[in-house]
């Protein structure tokens, strides 16, 4: 049973960072990869306060929260400046650059990791509470990037997303916009680093690399990057699915690399196939032609 | 206390240049494609990997020497490529595909080469040839190895080699118009698909010469490839998007301060050099390194005025 | 007869039994115990050995007839020697396969799982990490294994008291294995009367020491330490030699590789591993082993002393579910880690005696071994 919860915690936390990635990429058309360090900033904050400070788990993880909303500053303020390609490796060396300190640091632990977080939950019902609780969080999180989007705030957002020009020759601030929709992103991402860091009470840098991004691109991307069900299907068949596999009693041995061969094709599949995603967005899509303000040329 | 004499400073000049060879090889690789194809070519890891298990298998399992070992390697990792861009690359290119979407098929497709590439031969670590270390000799207080010397030669024989072939070879101006302006090269004729395979071959090329001269001296495993390329990126960024040779010049200058850092600081804070470089890029070039602007700039300057 | 009298017949036959018949004698049902070690992954080449070690183990028991008749069974799972996977790995052999103790290496898996252990009263058996924090880390966290203190210190001391080597560089692996174990050689040379003028560490994913190595260079020390994993060990000595370095170096088991005599060839000479398992002259089985290794499997084992611990570590965990079911208590976490601290010293066939207590550390003698003439020859025993 207790595997089980651990299953259901783990969907809860990827539906968190994968919806909280697609409102960046997704609905914002901010083309960051950068999430895991903000998870990783959440788990890595929401812990060592706990650590040190005593705080209790829910204090502990809005720290985590702001933490990884305030260091989205550090990287939105000087980057924001341009889209596309250019943020897109920025993104990728603030993450490495990020993870490269806290593996060097001491008091994160580093390279061996953060051990002996507290757990605010003991007890034979813990797997069952925590389960509810990432399942919760995790629905309150869609549901408020749902509102976010379909509100006033989210046309200005799919505005600015779909032509950029347009939308600053009408005097909106695309800049405050984008600041704020990544704060928001990255401060959810937080959330789920927090949630983390109480149930395994164990967290690691080898967690956040780039393969770490590469799966919830994945897991937006194959559920669909726009539309607020999208990233709850991707991250549910992303962790789920190997899981299910694993009990299929092949030879441990070629299990692993079998899993990931089988997983690439799939998403490699998927996006010949049904690139929109398993589930399509909701509410315009950009015309032909103009994705994401991009400029369109060869690739 | 470290001496700052002039042996250890001749001595970490040398060895830097040397193991910079293989960062120049995969850099020179990435912005070519990056330049000609406007891809960030995040398979170029994939295709690292193939090439470096292409050429074992021929040493260690068919038992080849070591040229035709290479060739084999050549020739697979042309074929890897190749296949890339003409199934991968053109189908999402006809459909408009947005260059996250582009990243993401890239990184994809490097992780389904490191998967397969694990399936087939497993995971222990290991170097191309049974032995790593080859003959050394004392220069002038300064150690110098067999494998330097070979590392030196091939990059600076293919970085020459591909400066020669863009400036005079007729194919290569072609690959420099397509660079520039893909439609305008077509409208005089120029074939910019057979740019890109071009551009891919060549990619193939200083890849494999790369992972030979990497995999002759370090074990490695089927995600080594995606470390190294890291850096193949930031030297890329930080010479200029679209500046082959400016990246080259980026991948040896930040290999030779990653070298001497550890005068200065604790030799496991080198990792992070690389990633201080490319914050002050951001910081101070938000609009990325431009430098095409500096040669232009240049030539205006000497043309006299007519 | 009737079907009602067939029934009550049943009934009466059941109950005759259930009541009639001692508690152990009706359950045959196997004894089941976790393994949790990398089979993929760069550290794949010595977890799926340790693996084919611990299943010659329970081999071993059940050709005895298992425990009062019960067959030992083992549950394998890959933890790709990650964190992240062990612990996944530890929560399925716990809540699906409901173990009472599993056995588990490799620093990093070992203290991530280290909380479940404690929560959910499973004992954890480390065998073969050697990171001196292991002994801190719960009380359902055990090493069969001497932890670093026990091999680097002797290592250390006997380069500076035996060699006579007067100072010496330190390099290690910037993580749990590395940071502990130099600390303790730090330690262990300085407290023997001897410096250490160079102390460095790098990065796992790097692959170029030069820069490292000139410092130790310039330091001019008499002996190195490298304290890495086999994956780099190899590439860090090469590269000393490539700079000119030719100072004898020493590490610990990892160390103890033939595959690194490959890698060097000549750069090999000299150098000094620690073994914690006895060697061929202390242990009449140990032949045996090694023989049935090069028949099946056409060489010896990646980290031969490693792979017997883990062949001993099933016949452990065997006298322990034994103890539990002798003195007719429930198999759970709980009893089996009173059976293992009451039995407190097993004999083992490939490992010699091991000792367990309740400071959670085991004390044996070091074997160091040194490479002559491309192959590896005892070189001392320190106790």
């Amino acid at each position: 049973m207790d595997y089980l919860y651990s299953i259901l915690i783990l969907v809860g936390i990827y539906v968190v960072l994968a919806s909280s990635f697609n409102l960046i990429i997704g609905n914002a058309g901010l083309v960051s990869i950068a999430h895991p360090i903000f998870f990783a900033l959440g788990a890595y904050t929401a812990g060592l306060t706990a650590i040190h400070f005593g705080l209790h788990a829910i204090v502990a993880t809005l720290a985590g929260a702001v933490v990884a909303a305030l260091f989205s500053l550090m990287m939105s303020l000087p980057s924001l400046r341009v889209s596309g390609d250019y943020l897109m490796i920025t993104s990728i060396g603030f993450q490495l650059g990020l993870l490269q300190v806290i593996k060097n640091v001491e008091f994160t632990g580093s390279q061996g990791g953060l051990s002996n977080i507290p757990t605010p939950v003991t007890g034979p019902y813990r797997g069952l509470v925590y389960s509810v609780v990432s399942l919760a969080i995790a629905a309150a999180v869609v549901w408020m990037i749902r509102w976010i989007v379909r509100g006033p705030y989210g046309r200005a957002i799919t505005a600015m997303r779909d032509d950029e020009l347009a939308f600053l020759a009408l005097g909106r601030d695309a800049m405050r916009i984008k600041i704020v929709i990544f704060a928001v992103g990255c401060g959810l991402a937080g959330i789920a680093g927090g949630l983390y860091a109480f149930y395994y009470q164990y967290v690691s840098p080898e967690q956040f690399e780039i393969l770490a991004s590469a799966a919830m691109l994945t897991m937006v991307v194959v559920g669909g990057m726009g539309s607020t069900l999208g990233p709850v299907v991707g991250a549910v068949l992303l962790i789920a699915l190997p899981q299910a596999i694993t009990f299929l009693e092949l030879p441990p041995g070629i299990m692993a690399p079998l899993q990931g061969m089988l997983f690439t094709l799939l998403v490699i599949v998927f996006m010949f196939i049904r690139p929109q995603g398993l589930i399509s967005p909701e509410g315009p899509t950009p015309l032909p032609g103009h994705r994401h303000g991009n400029r369109s040329g060869p690739r | 206390m470290f001496m700052f004499d002039a042996v250890v400073l001749a001595q970490i000049l040398w060895t830097g240049l040397a193991t910079s060879s293989y960062m120049v090889l995969f850099t020179i690789a990435f912005a070519l494609v990056l330049k000609v194809v406007k891809l960030w070519n995040f398979a170029q890891a994939g295709l690292m990997a193939i090439a470096f298990y292409a050429m074992f298998a021929a040493v260690n399992q068919f038992q080849w020497p070591t040229v035709v070992a290479v060739a084999f390697g050549l020739l697979v990792t042309l074929a890897a490529s190749l296949a890339f861009e003409i199934y991968g690359l053109r189908t999402l290119r006809a459909r408009r595909t947005s260059s996250l979407m582009f990243f993401i098929f890239t990184l994809v497709c490097s992780e389904f080469a490191a998967y397969a590439l694990t399936f087939i031969f497993g995971t222990e670590p290991a170097p191309l040839f049974a032995q790593i270390v080859s003959p050394v000799r004392i220069l002038a207080g300064i150690a110098v190895s067999d494998w330097d010397l070979l590392a030196v030669a091939v990059t600076l024989v293919l970085t020459i080699g591909l400066a020669l072939y863009l400036r005079l070879a007729r194919e290569g101006q072609f690959m420099v118009a397509v660079a520039d302006n893909a439609d305008l090269a077509e409208l005089y004729g120029i074939n910019a698909k057979r740019a890109f395979g071009a551009a891919f071959a060549i990619a193939s090329v200083f890849i494999c010469a790369g992972m030979y001269l990497y995999g002759a001296r370090t074990a490695v495993i089927p995600t080594t490839s995606l470390q190294l390329m890291l850096f193949a990126v930031i030297a890329t960024l930080l010479g200029g998007m679209g500046n082959v040779f400016g990246a080259a010049f980026a991948a040896v200058a930040l290999s030779l301060v990653q070298s001497y850092s550890v005068l200065v600081i604790p030799s496991r804070w080198q990792g992070l050099i690389v990633y201080a470089f490319l914050f002050i890029t951001i910081l101070f070039f938000p609009r990325g390194v431009n430098t095409s602007g500096w040669a232009t700039r240049l030539r205006v300057r000497r043309a006299p005025a007519s | 007869m009737n079907r009602q009298r067939r029934d009550v017949l049943k009934a009466a036959v059941a109950t005759a039994l259930a009541a009639g018949v001692p508690a152990w004698a009706q359950d045959r049902s196997p004894l089941k115990f976790g393994l949790a070690m990398p089979l993929t992954g760069s550290q794949s080449a010595f977890g799926k050995d340790q693996v084919t070690a611990a299943q010659w183990g329970v081999e071993s028991v059940n050709a005895k007839g298992g425990i009062q008749g019960r067959k030992l069974e083992m549950i394998v799972l890959d933890t790709q020697a990650d964190a992240q996977v062990g612990i996944n790995a530890v929560n399925r052999l716990i809540s699906v396969e409901k173990v009472p103790v599993f056995i588990t290496a490799w620093s990093a898996v070992v203290k991530a799982v280290a909380p479940i252990a404690n929560r959910e009263k499973v004992l954890e058996l480390s065998v073969g990490a050697n990171s001196p924090d292991i002994a801190k880390l719960g009380d359902y966290v055990f090493t069969t294994f001497p932890l670093a203190d026990v091999d680097v210190t002797a290592v250390a001391r006997y380069a500076n008291q035996t060699l006579g080597k007067k100072t010496a560089a330190v390099l290690y692996i910037n993580n749990d294995t590395g940071v502990e174990a130099a600390k303790v050689y730090r330690d262990a040379f300085e407290k023997a009367g001897g410096k250490v003028v160079a102390y460095e560490a790098y990065d796992p994913k790097a692959t170029d020491y030069s820069g490292m190595l000139l410092k130790v260079r310039a330091a001019n020390p008499e002996m190195v330490h490298i304290h890495g994993l086999i994956t780099d060990l190899p590439q860090v000595i090469a590269q000393m030699r490539q700079l000119g370095l030719t100072q004898r170096v020493s590490s610990y088991s990892a160390g103890y590789n033939p595959n690194i005599i490959k890698q060097l060839g000549p750069a090999a000479e000299g150098l000094i591993v620690t073994s914690l398992a006895p060697g061929e002259k202390d242990s009449p089985e140990l032949s045996a082993y090694i023989e049935r290794w090069k028949k099946q499997e056409g060489r010896v084992p990646n980290g031969l002393p490693y792979t017997q611990y883990l062949h001993d570590g099933p016949i452990m965990v065997a006298h322990m579910f034994d103890w539990v079911l002798k003195n007719n208590l429930p198999i759970n976490g709980e009893n089996m880690r009173r059976a293992m601290l009451t039995i407190k010293r097993f004999e083992l066939p490939l490992s010699g005696p091991v000792e367990v207590s309740e400071t959670h550390q085991v004390v044996k003698p070091v074997y160091l071994l040194t490479v002559e003439k491309g192959q590896f020859v005892p070189l001392a025993t320190v106790n």
